[in-house]
């Protein structure tokens, strides 16, 4: 007697769904079974965390303007990651990868900043950002391509050489380390925010658009045109599907693998400089967890371009609104949030296997499927 | 069946709004606060200003639970900084205390942008005229008041060697300033005795904290071990050597019974207190700074906003009666700290006073006998020099 593991051949669209739903819906009643628990009325605050508190709410404008912020730099980290991910290069990397390209973006801001124009040093910006993350990823491509090395490992252990990179610099107070304030006896991040900014888009009377959100809506728009309609595309799939397929059809894989990995990390570094250029200061957090949070983000979409920005706008709204729904229930702080956001997650990657296996118990004298 | 389904409804959604409407508070004044940690932690920093938070709006009969907002975990990063400040003021709050450094800027930019909300930033240094405050206190002189009850065990046991497990030296002035009233608290019962600082470069380091008071008891034979930095350990340690020492912001004699002498403490209450006192009095947010006499709140043992926790049993004999005797001239203002007089505490707790120079341990004379004190702008900001006795050791 026991249970057998078997792939779905295939999974009607209503069932996906329905799967789907069934997941989340269950993740909220664990939730409000928890929150009825420690003494809070599990719709209200259901009500605040996905209104994110703009009902009656006179700044409601701001919490939306925050909500777009956060918004950015996971979908962005998120995509660019989907790029490795198609072609199973895993790279765990993200959060390096941010750093050094916000680490570049700053530079470019802080010593160029007051002498260029600005839309040359919000490109620059851009640039370096894209150049510097682009070579951090490089690393771990290179160092596969060449010795066969676990890129998993290694983009993993290079996240923590950029981030002690950049707590260095935000904890040495020198003469030479432009990016701490001169005046402060403590470090603190030198801000460029009145320098050089991404600009601002005013719509009505109060709402202002980052100009990031357009671009970042036109990169994902190329990106699933390069995935879906180009050769490069086309190869990173192959790659993807079986690296001996690939060399068969005379494609030079490690190319490709270079090529690929260098994009993805480059449009990480470009998130990030969108990040510093709205923020307008580094901090030692400024990637707030979305290379980690991209990984999740990917994978619940399938890697799937368009679904990435509904999961990550999902997502979005499960980190902000719980902070502004944690804000106003003394019994439920942000670790509570985080909890919360965890169920959801882990349930609906629980359904995701459920869409893609399904259990079946072994029968007598042999299993159903060999 | 429709009908029935709609009538509960609608009772349900009375229910609703009549649990919404519960009595009105005494007042509608409402209270936020930004934490670099978790609201529900147990101990620590956080903890101790949320303890402050809670504390001072009993004391003012507000609701903490419909009149405090607060969004917790914080980092001190700009953007989720003001993010965190649209939220609160989004809920309507009239003042907002941040409790971490790194605040700093988001507050004075959130100043400017919200003129009708109060901004009062711990540890911090900038402020404006009118919404915007910093606060922190003189704890220094609670540092020299726990270094009377070290000096007096010092002489007790024997032992001139006395260490100091520091978050850091000399690079801030916060951390330079206890150390240095805490040395002198000590000379002034015990003219021989030496002070070692080992330097974590960290405002928490647990294991750290551990090993160098170990260090500072095995390698520098230590019979006292004070501390600036989060966790008891170093006390821990210090019980398990079969020495004593004095802890730091909360009362550990809890966590070392068998070695703790007394800690130097801060009640964030006292300034909360006043704080919100001075906000709810105010027609306009713009008044606050002026009712509140001054935009950088700089509280001592004189507001009762420092101190010390009670003596342990493990004090030398005429602690309570030094500590009392020197309180008392702090409190009257008699005396301060750094000034160019230093007093001299026998082992039957006299306290004498005499004018002497202010010294640091290069040789340079920092305040003149019988000069005025220190400013509170060097105490709280650019004091970089350590006292003499005061050696900082690997």
């Amino acid at each position: 007697m026991g249970f057998h593991v078997v792939k779905r051949d295939k999974c009607p669209v209503w069932m996906r769904i329905s799967l789907y739903l069934a997941a989340i819906v269950l993740a909220f009643l664990i939730g409000a079974l928890m929150l009825l628990v420690i003494g809070v009325d599990p719709l209200a605050y259901y009500n605040k965390m996905l209104t994110m508190g703009t009902v009656g709410n006179r700044y409601a404008h701001m919490a939306v303007m925050n909500y777009i912020n956060e918004f950015l730099p996971l979908v962005l980290t998120a995509v660019a990651l989907s790029l490795a991910f198609k072609m199973r290069f895993w790279n765990i990397g993200g959060e390096g990868q941010f750093i050094m390209g916000a680490l570049s973006a700053s530079f470019v801001a802080l010593k160029l900043g007051p002498s260029l124009p600005m839309p040359l040093t919000l490109v620059l910006m851009c640039l370096l950002a894209m150049l510097v993350s682009g070579l951090y990823g490089l690393i771990a491509g290179a160092l596969k391509v060449r010795f066969g090395t676990n890129e998993t490992l290694m983009t993993l252990m290079l996240n923590y050489i950029a981030l002690y990179i950049l707590m260095f610099f935000g904890d040495t107070k020198a003469d030479w380390n432009f990016f701490l304030q001169t005046e402060s006896t403590r470090p603190v991040f030198q801000s460029f925010s009145d320098i050089v900014s991404f600009p601002l888009i005013p719509i009505g009377k109060n709402f202002k658009l980052n100009s990031c959100l357009l671009l970042t809506l036109i990169i994902g728009v190329l990106v699933y045109v390069y995935i879906k309609r180009t050769k490069h595309g086309y190869e990173i799939n192959v790659v993807g599907d079986s690296t001996g397929t690939a060399h068969y059809a005379g494609m030079k894989v490690n190319w490709i693998v270079l090529r690929t990995v260098f994009i993805s990390a480059a449009l990480i570094g470009l998130a990030a400089a969108f990040k510093v250029g709205t923020a307008g200061v580094l901090s030692t957090s400024i990637t707030n967890d979305v290379g980690w949070t991209g990984i999740i983000v990917a994978w619940l979409a399938q890697l799937n371009t368009g679904m990435i920005f509904v999961v990550s706008a999902l997502i979005t709204v499960l980190q902000f609104g719980s902070t502004i729904a944690a804000s106003t229930f003394a019994q439920v702080d942000s670790s509570f949030a985080n909890m919360l956001q965890g169920i959801i997650l882990f349930l609906v990657l629980a359904a995701d296997f459920f869409i893609r296996f399904r259990i079946v118990r072994i029968k007598k004298g042999g299993s159903e499927n060999g | 069946m429709k009908k029935i389904i709609a009538l509960l409804l609608a009772t349900v959604m009375l229910l609703a709004l009549v649990a919404c409407t519960a009595p009105e508070e005494e007042t509608d004044f409402k209270v936020g606060a930004i934490y670099i940690n978790s609201k529900s932690d147990t101990a620590g920093y956080t903890y101790a200003h949320h303890n402050g938070i809670t504390t001072a709006m009993k004391q003012l009969n507000l609701d903490t639970e419909k009149q405090l907002f607060i969004v917790d975990n914080v980092p001190e990063d700009k953007q989720q900084v003001l993010a965190a400040i649209d939220t609160l003021v989004g809920e309507g709050v009239n003042m907002i205390f941040g409790i971490s450094f790194g605040y700093i800027d988001a507050m004075e930019e959130a100043a400017t942008k919200y003129p009708d909300v109060i901004f009062s930033h711990a540890t911090g240094y900038k402020s404006n005229d009118t919404n915007f405050n910093n606060y922190f206190g003189r704890a220094y002189q609670a540092r020299y008041l726990s270094g009377i009850a070290a000096g007096l065990k010092s002489l007790e046991i024997g032992n001139n060697n006395v260490g100091y497990v520091a978050a850091y030296g000399t690079e801030y002035a916060e951390t330079a300033s206890g150390i240095n009233g805490f040395a002198l608290g000590v000379q002034a019962v015990n003219p021989d005795a030496q002070v070692y600082v080992k330097n974590l470069g960290a405002w928490a380091h647990e294991k750290n904290e551990k090993a160098f008071a170990e260090a500072l008891i095995n390698d520098f034979g230590c019979g006292i071990i004070a501390q600036h930095c989060d966790s008891a350990q170093p006390q821990i340690v210090a019980q398990d050597k079969k020495v004593y020492g004095c802890g730091y912001n909360s009362d550990m004699t809890p966590d070392a019974p068998k070695a703790h002498l007394t800690a130097a403490i801060w009640h964030w209450d006292v300034y909360y207190k006043t704080a919100m006192q001075a906000a709810m009095d105010c027609e306009s947010a713009d008044k606050f700074v002026e009712k509140m006499g001054t935009s950088a709140y700089y509280g001592g043992l004189k507001e009762n906003f420092v101190d010390v926790s009670p003596l342990s049993e493990n004090c030398a004999a005429n602690t309570d009666k030094a500590i009392e005797a020197v309180r008392k001239l702090i409190v009257d203002g008699e005396w301060d700290v750094f000034s160019g007089a230093k007093l001299t505490i026998d082992k039957d707790g006299n306290v004498e006073k005499a004018n002497a120079a202010l010294v640091d341990n290069k040789g340079n004379v920092i305040v003149a006998a019988g000069g005025a004190s220190v400013e509170d702008g060097v105490i709280t900001g650019t004091m970089d020099y350590f006292v003499e006795g005061v050696t900082e050791v690997k």
